[in-house]
């Protein structure tokens, strides 16, 4: 099945606008600021995989101080007080969220993975016959943070190099 | 009132007991399960009022656990609290007897609305 995708950096930056007023600057005090460069560093990463009516990958990057400061906003304690078990878990949950969300824009017949998160930077990561069809790159609070969408291009028509 | 909650992230967890309080549903005896079959067993050993359920957990997903729960004769208040949201998912929900579906990211003032009716 082929499907024009149906989601675009924008809706991508709404849904993390919602995360970070939800979950992670519910004061409106630091939010993502947008960079616009996808080349930018990270050193930790997570990713839920969609399959079926699109196929693809999303992926949430950021440096570990983020990473840090993210479970300890999830979590109301301070960044440095956070369990390895617990930043990869809360990285893990925002792949998820952000994936869960992402599907629920696409055509039915969507499936969610679970969260897969690796604590090494999105530079090592190796998406098979995928490429990077959109993100919202940006700094929170001067550290690094991205959200992209891989497609497998099997399912996408500009896919056919 | 006793109010499970299942989800395989301890954080996600921690966030739906802490909306919960910031709702105004902090009295109420809250107790944990990491994935769909847990949720099952401790509804079934612990008798909770109501179920918040994540829906994409490892072992039994939540929407299996509510199956589960209902073929048992259980007919615990039971919703879903996930990042997924269809219709399709909904209807599923729905038909197997689901109250509610919250999706994530939510806020305090979402619990409250679906809370408020049921918790009082």
């Amino acid at each position: 099945m082929s499907v024009e995708v149906e989601v675009n950096e924008n809706d991508l930056a709404e849904m993390v606008e919602q995360v970070w007023e939800s979950y992670l600057d519910p004061e409106g005090v630091s939010p993502l600021m947008q960079t616009y460069d996808e080349n930018q560093a990270s050193e930790v990463h997570s990713s839920v995989s969609i399959t079926g009516s699109w196929t693809g990958h999303i992926v949430y990057a950021s440096s570990m101080p983020a990473a840090r400061r993210a479970a300890g906003a999830f979590l109301a304690m301070e960044p440095d007080e956070v369990s390895e078990e617990d930043l990869s878990d809360a990285l893990g949950e925002l792949a998820n969220i952000i994936g869960g969300n992402v599907k629920a824009m696409l055509p039915p017949g969507a499936l969610l993975s679970l969260p897969q998160v690796v604590l090494a930077p999105e530079a090592t990561a190796r998406y098979p016959n995928a490429h990077r069809i959109t993100g919202v790159y940006g700094i929170w609070d001067g550290e690094p943070v991205s959200i992209s969408m891989w497609q497998s291009r099997g399912d996408n028509k500009e896919g056919a190099e | 009132m006793k109010i499970l909650i299942a989800d395989d992230s301890r954080v996600m967890r921690q966030i739906v007991i802490r909306t919960l309080r910031q709702a105004g549903f902090g009295d109420h005896e809250l107790i944990e399960a990491a994935n769909g079959r847990e949720a099952v067993e401790m509804t079934q050993a612990h008798s909770p009022d109501l179920v918040l359920s994540d829906w994409n957990m490892p072992e039994l997903t939540g929407i299996e656990a509510l199956r589960q729960l209902r073929a048992a004769g259980n007919d615990v208040k039971f919703g879903f609290v996930t990042s997924e949201s269809t219709p399709e998912m909904k209807e599923q929900a729905e038909a197997a007897g689901a109250l509610f579906f919250i999706v994530k990211p939510f806020s305090a003032e979402r619990f409250d609305e679906v809370f408020a009716p049921i918790l009082g």
